[in-house]
């Protein structure tokens, strides 16, 4: 079995993604194996294969046009509190 | 009046004045209430279901304009929007979450004159085979309690074939509606992609996933999809069908078609003896139908799950980072945190499966890795996709077991992803590739049910529902043991 991933590596991971993890261990185990059965796509004949490119021209957009929500939306917002939003304390 | 009717007999005899929508939605909703509290298809019911299905009945007594489904009782899966309606994806971090809209398949049920008799579970944001992963506690298998109904639209399949409504929606990432179809003994359709807008179905992995129909009979699903397909001016993706009437010629069947078997899905490792035997007894079904039968090779197929899991996180990864808990969520204190740190404590309430798939979602695409997975997931795609349009110049359809296994019990692959993720292995190939694909339920076995899966072409759908109708039209199955 390869080890190409470490626990520091999927630490790291889960702290880039912003999940708390309490026990890295068992994820360790079970996301190393998973990765694992990832490489199976290295057998894969696919050298010569071109990734496609999806091309959309600007025609089939739909138009740059503002529409207004139901006002509705704003019901939804946590900690709403006449035009304003409470959010966590940032540093 | 029994529930086990088709949605073209509860039309007509509502139509007919034998039945009125009211009677039915009430003997339904006596159904849901007999047998939901042990099967758990539901999250929550709509709680105006009967007033709806009244005042149907209101308008057809008094000869008002009315819509094509007359109140047909109809279930949504939970990840799928319901304006005023809680959509909580079977997760805690949306367990409050009240949709603001409609989903455009929604709309255009209701439009209809649909009832919606509520929202069915599902493994958390649809990441499943079980529906074992919902926050709120798994479904029911009705055939086999002690087993798994699949996933992850597993209430969905549950619902449909327990009779606590005519048909469903779900939806299908990785055969997310034909693996609970062909579990619970029900038909499941994954249809083009694009052919079905996603309007208002919560994202997890947007590039593959589709909306699809569940029905106990091939014409209700036919029925369902004539009224959700087409064209949707909030989904980029969505394709016109003109107006395609699916039900039209369902009866055409399989004479002279060429239906290819896909070798890698219909041998070897993981195929469970009894399901290798039913798909063999189907090829011989559609052979005395008059179709000619040749095996096929998609030699990627090996590889499909892997470049499913790899793309699927990715797109997962970025999907669920709008998770913060600050424009949805639940309460957490907000004294006392850095900012990094409260959305990560607030994403302790997501599952273990869903954490899983965000740590591989944040790896595969990373710098280091994304030339390791990534980009070898795309090439398989890519090549897959090639040798799917190749075997359709050849073939009209392409048959193959659509879960290499039975139902299994609770837990009993809970601990072992790969085996849980290899369940997917002959419905994942419709969803890279775009094509749509069906399953009709074949065979009981010791009381356990065996679907078979079709795919056929870029937006082939009808004649896929024909060839569908037709193996429906050979079989002979049992009434749910309730």
């Amino acid at each position: 079995m390869s080890r190409l991933v470490t626990k520091e590596d999927i630490e790291h991971v889960a702290k880039l993604m912003k999940i708390d993890v309490d026990n890295i261990d068992e994820y360790y185990e079970r996301v190393q194996k998973i990765l694992n059965y990832f490489d199976s796509l290295d057998k894969a004949d696919i050298e010569s294969e071109e990734i496609p490119v999806q091309e959309t021209t600007i025609g089939e957009l739909r138009e740059d046009k503002y529409i207004p929500f139901d006002a509705r939306l704003i019901d939804q917002l946590k900690n709403y509190k006449g035009a304003f939003v409470r959010a966590p304390k940032m540093n | 009046m029994s529930l086990a009717i088709s949605a073209s007999e509860y039309i007509d005899g509502v139509k007919n004045g034998t039945l009125t929508a009211e009677e039915f939605v009430a003997k339904t909703l006596d159904q849901i209430s007999k047998y939901d509290g042990s099967l758990h298809a539901f999250l929550s019911l709509n709680e105006k279901a009967l007033e709806q299905a009244r005042q149907i009945d209101k308008k057809i007594k008094s000869g008002q304009k009315i819509g094509a489904l007359y109140g047909l009782p109809v279930s949504i899966k939970d990840n799928i929007c319901i304006k005023g309606g809680r959509t909580t994806c079977a997760s805690k971090m949306l367990e409050n979450y009240i949709a603001p809209y409609d989903a455009t398949v929604v709309t255009r049920l209701t439009s209809q004159d649909a009832v919606i008799i509520g929202k069915t579970n599902l493994d958390e944001f649809a990441m499943g085979v079980a529906t074992e992963f919902s926050a709120f506690g798994p479904s029911k298998n009705p055939w086999n309690q002690d087993c798994v109904p699949g996933g992850s639209s597993g209430g969905a399949a549950v619902s449909v074939a327990a009779m606590e409504c005519v048909a469903a929606l779900g939806s299908d990432t990785g055969g997310s509606v034909r693996n609970p179809a062909s579990f619970c003994s029900v038909v499941g359709l994954k249809p083009t992609y694009g052919l079905v807008s996603r309007y208002g179905l919560v994202s997890y992995a947007n590039s593959i996933e589709q909306i699809g129909p569940m029905g106990r009979k091939v014409e209700d699903v036919a029925l369902i999809l004539n009224h959700i397909a087409g064209k949707d001016p909030h989904d980029n993706t969505t394709i016109d069908n003109k107006n395609e009437d699916y039900l039209k010629g369902i009866d055409s069947g399989v004479q002279g078609k060429k239906i290819g078997i896909i070798k890698e899905m219909s041998k070897g490792q993981g195929l469970d003896k009894n399901v290798e035997a039913a798909f063999w007894r189907a090829v011989s079904q559609f052979e005395k139908l008059g179709a000619k039968i040749e095996e096929i090779s998609l030699d990627m197929v090996e590889y499909t799950v892997a470049t499913y899991y790899v793309l699927t996180t990715a797109e997962a990864g970025s999907n669920l980072s709008r998770y913060d808990n600050i424009r949805y969520g639940y309460d957490l204190d907000l004294e006392g945190y850095e900012f990094k740190s409260y959305i990560a404590k607030a994403r302790k309430n997501f599952g273990p499966e869903v954490t899983r798939r965000m740590i591989l979602g944040g790896f595969v695409p990373s710098a280091g890795f994304a030339g390791k997975y990534l980009l070898k997931a795309l090439k398989v795609k890519s090549k897959l996709k090639k040798q799917i349009q190749t075997a359709f110049q050849k073939c009209d359809f392409l048959i193959s077991p659509t879960v290499p296994v039975l139902p299994f019990k609770f837990g009993e692959k809970i601990d072992d992803p790969l085996a849980m993720y290899l369940a997917d292995i002959n419905t994942v190939t419709a969803n890279l590739t775009g094509v749509p694909a069906i399953s009709i339920p074949f065979e009981i076995h010791n009381g356990l049910p065996i679907g078979i899966q079709i795919h056929a072409n870029m937006l082939q759908e009808k004649q896929l529902i024909q060839a569908a109708y037709a193996l429906q039209g050979t079989t002979r199955l049992p009434e749910v043991p309730l």
